[in-house]
């Protein structure tokens, strides 16, 4: 996943504890192995490799297909999993510079869900396109791992796949699970604690990915219809819901919102936290 | 861009389906439409009709939607015969029997009962993003007729779709068993007549070929207009086996009018019809829907035909609506179309008197009242008088036909009750 991940148990059973982190663990890799994009023997790789082709979809991948397709519609085609190949002008590693505005011309008419087709449980891409689950994927992988061990353990868990969380069971020791939001100044610092018993919260911030250019900070959230980082958004925001995929989600379009973050999140009625 | 919406609960739905949660939409249930339609005349046919469809959404934005529908006919139907000052014997349709038609009275068949089957299938599948293809097959059984229809239409959609192309045809094969074998057009249905009546046994076949293009484009948020052409083409057997055309005496004198002989009507064995329609539909504060449309056909039997529909849907509180709605209708006679025949001229080569061929207005005044509840329930019912009126006197009435009425009015009566629910 690239990123640190984490298992907890509130139990002292230690063989209970390692069944669920192999349980954890390998749902976690087999998710990875079949939505990374940056890998050459999945179905994600045939798919941005098939242009102009339709590719049939297996149950699981169809639904995500279809969940990214529901989010792209519901955010006004803010949320889009072919956005990625703006990576290729966008490199957010604090050193490179700011790309050119042509240069985003010439990789802006390869991006937007609308011109894939999904049909039938299949998926055809125009030339050119990509998609990346991404934005998706590691919160996907946390509901699942937490829908799975919800119906076979009974002691608490929280499943902490980097900063996307989700907590499952009962907590023997104590009434809630504290969660300590990241201060994006100061690794390894709280800013902010959540209190969770049950459901999700996810993050979405530019705490280590920008580029500054000339002064200016430019965070890794990029508007897929501009191809520029948004203006004046949050350092971070993090979201708390039922699922860590709607937390996720959420969290991703209130960065794109900019200055009007948290008017957004206002109106979603879920508990969030802005760091400017 | 600024999202102003609320979009957690969308959002949480689509993650429910997204991770096999359960969720409102977790399976995909049968849409069970019910109804069940009574249509009287005033004196003649009535007839009772129970409909039942069923769709449902296979996968996603792929449909299937099937429907039956029963329909039981009984009562009399006019023959095309014109009344007499005397009584008046007929041939059943059968040839096996007669019956009596009073005085001065319009003859109708008095043993006109038929019950019809009737099974459509629908499949409605996206091929592309923009692009649907409905396939449908219709099968339709009745004691003297079987009919099977194949259909298929692509619909395409363009500009955000706010535009849709539709094409379609179908294809139509019938074949008509008329009781008692088909009669020879033109003879005559006399039972006294000599030779006696010539029947031709044959089962007889028709087909039709529809075609269709339409266009949908969406106004704005609450208003949307809709335009079809058609063009339909039937050829093979057209005629009624059942309506006569009276000849009546030409010669001045007290039987000047008096219909001397019946003879089996003779259409065309070919039809082509073109027609254009429209379809407008505005949505009023988020409540009340208004309705029109416009029909004109037009064949190559003469007969051109208007029709407007229009209604009104009003929302009441609580889930009622309420909506009034009034059609009209008017077609000019197929060119073949008498009143009557004189027995000083001679029988042109296709003539039918069936007033459903003649030159007509109707009027339907309904309402339908009903209730739906934001679950998928939902029930209505249907009020409907229809008058259908034409010449009475025409001017080319002679004798005792002066006094009779030619073209009698129809009125219907039209109660139907629907219920809808999920399953």
């Amino acid at each position: 996943m690239a990123s640190p991940c984490e298992v907890l148990v509130d139990s002292v059973d230690s063989g209970l504890v390692h069944e669920i982190v192999a349980c954890a663990a390998t749902e976690a890799s087999r998710i990875e192995r079949k939505f990374s994009r940056y890998l050459d023997d999945n179905l994600i790789y045939q798919i941005n490799h098939s242009p102009d082709q339709f590719v049939d979809l297996d149950p699981e991948t169809d639904r995500i297909i279809a969940f990214a397709f529901e989010c792209h519609t519901l955010s006004e085609g803010l949320f889009d999993i072919s956005s990625g190949i703006l990576q290729k002008a966008w490199r957010f590693d604090g050193k490179h510079s700011v790309p050119t505005q042509q240069r985003l011309d010439e990789l802006l008419p390869f991006i937007g869900l609308d011109r894939i087709t999904h049909v039938n449980s299949r998926l055809k891409l125009p030339e050119g396109m990509q998609i990346d689950l991404g934005g998706i994927g590691k919160e996907y992988a946390v509901d699942r791992i937490v829908g799975f061990l919800r119906d076979r353990y009974e002691p608490g868990i929280l499943i902490n796949l980097g900063g996307d969380i989700a907590v499952t069971g009962v907590l023997q020791s104590r009434e809630h699970w504290n969660v300590g939001i990241e201060d994006p100044n100061r690794h390894q610092q709280a800013a902010s604690i959540f209190n969770i018993r049950r459901g999700a919260i996810a993050t979405s911030g530019d705490a280590n990915r920008y580029i500054l250019h000339r002064g200016k900070r430019y965070g890794h959230i990029l508007n897929p219809k501009t191809g520029w980082p948004v203006d004046d958004a949050p350092r971070s925001v993090t979201v708390g819901a039922d699922t860590c995929t709607d937390a996720g989600i959420i969290a991703t379009l209130a960065m794109l919102q900019g200055k009007h973050a948290e008017n957004f999140l206002d109106q979603q009625g879920l508990r969030y936290y802005c760091h400017r | 861009m600024q999202l102003k919406r609320k979009l957690s609960g969308a959002l949480s739905l689509a993650s429910c389906s997204l991770l096999g949660l359960p969720s409102a939409q977790a399976e995909s249930k049968w849409d069970i439409d019910t109804a069940l339609m009574y249509y009287s005349e005033n004196d003649r046919v009535s007839a009772f009709e129970p409909i039942l469809s069923m769709k449902k959404e296979l996968s996603d934005d792929e449909f299937l939607n099937l429907k039956f529908t029963l329909d039981s006919l009984t009562g009399a139907s006019a023959t095309g015969a014109v009344p007499s000052t005397q009584v008046q014997t007929f041939s059943t349709p059968s040839g096996n029997d007669t019956y009596l038609v009073a005085a001065n009275e319009t003859p109708l068949d008095p043993t006109f009962l038929d019950t019809r089957a009737q099974f459509t299938l629908n499949w409605d599948k996206p091929l592309e993003r923009d692009l649907r293809r409905n396939l449908g097959f219709n099968i339709s059984r009745e004691y003297d007729f079987t009919s099977l229809a194949a259909n298929a239409s692509w619909t395409w959609d363009t500009n955000l779709k706010n535009t849709s192309y539709t094409v379609g045809a179908n294809l139509e094969l019938d074949r008509i068993e008329p009781v008692g074998g088909a009669p020879l057009p033109l003879s005559s249905q006399d039972p006294a007549a000599s030779p006696p009546i010539l029947r031709d046994g044959d089962t007889k076949q028709k087909h039709i070929v529809d075609i269709l293009f339409g266009l949908t484009q969406i106004i704005d948020r609450t208003s949307l207009v809709q335009f079809n052409v058609s063009y339909s083409l039937a050829d093979g057997y057209l005629n009624d086996p059942y309506k006569l055309v009276s000849i009546v005496d030409s010669g001045v004198g007290p039987n000047q009018g008096e219909p001397i002989d019946q003879i089996y009507e003779n259409r065309p064995d070919s039809r082509h019809r073109t027609g254009l329609f429209s379809h407008y539909k505005k949505q009023f504060g988020d409540r009340d829907i208004f309705s029109i449309s416009y029909r004109w056909m037009t064949d190559d039997w003469g007969i051109d035909s208007h029709t407007i529909d229009t209604s009104y849907r009003w929302r009441l509180d609580n889930g009622y609506f309420i909506q009034p709605g009034f059609r009209y209708y008017e077609q000019s006679a197929a060119s073949f179309y008498r009143y009557f025949l004189l027995d000083s001229d001679a029988i042109p080569e296709t003539v039918t008197a069936d007033y459903r061929l003649g030159e007509m207005e109707t009027y339907t005044v309904g309402v339908k009242f009903g209730y739906s509840d934001n679950r998928n329930n939902s029930w209505s019912i249907r009020l409907e008088r229809y008058l259908q009126t034409g010449e009475s006197h025409p001017d080319n009435a002679i004798g005792q036909l002066v006094n009779q009425d030619l073209y009698p009015d129809v009125e219907a009566t039209i109660i139907q009750f629907s219920y809808s629910f999920q399953w």
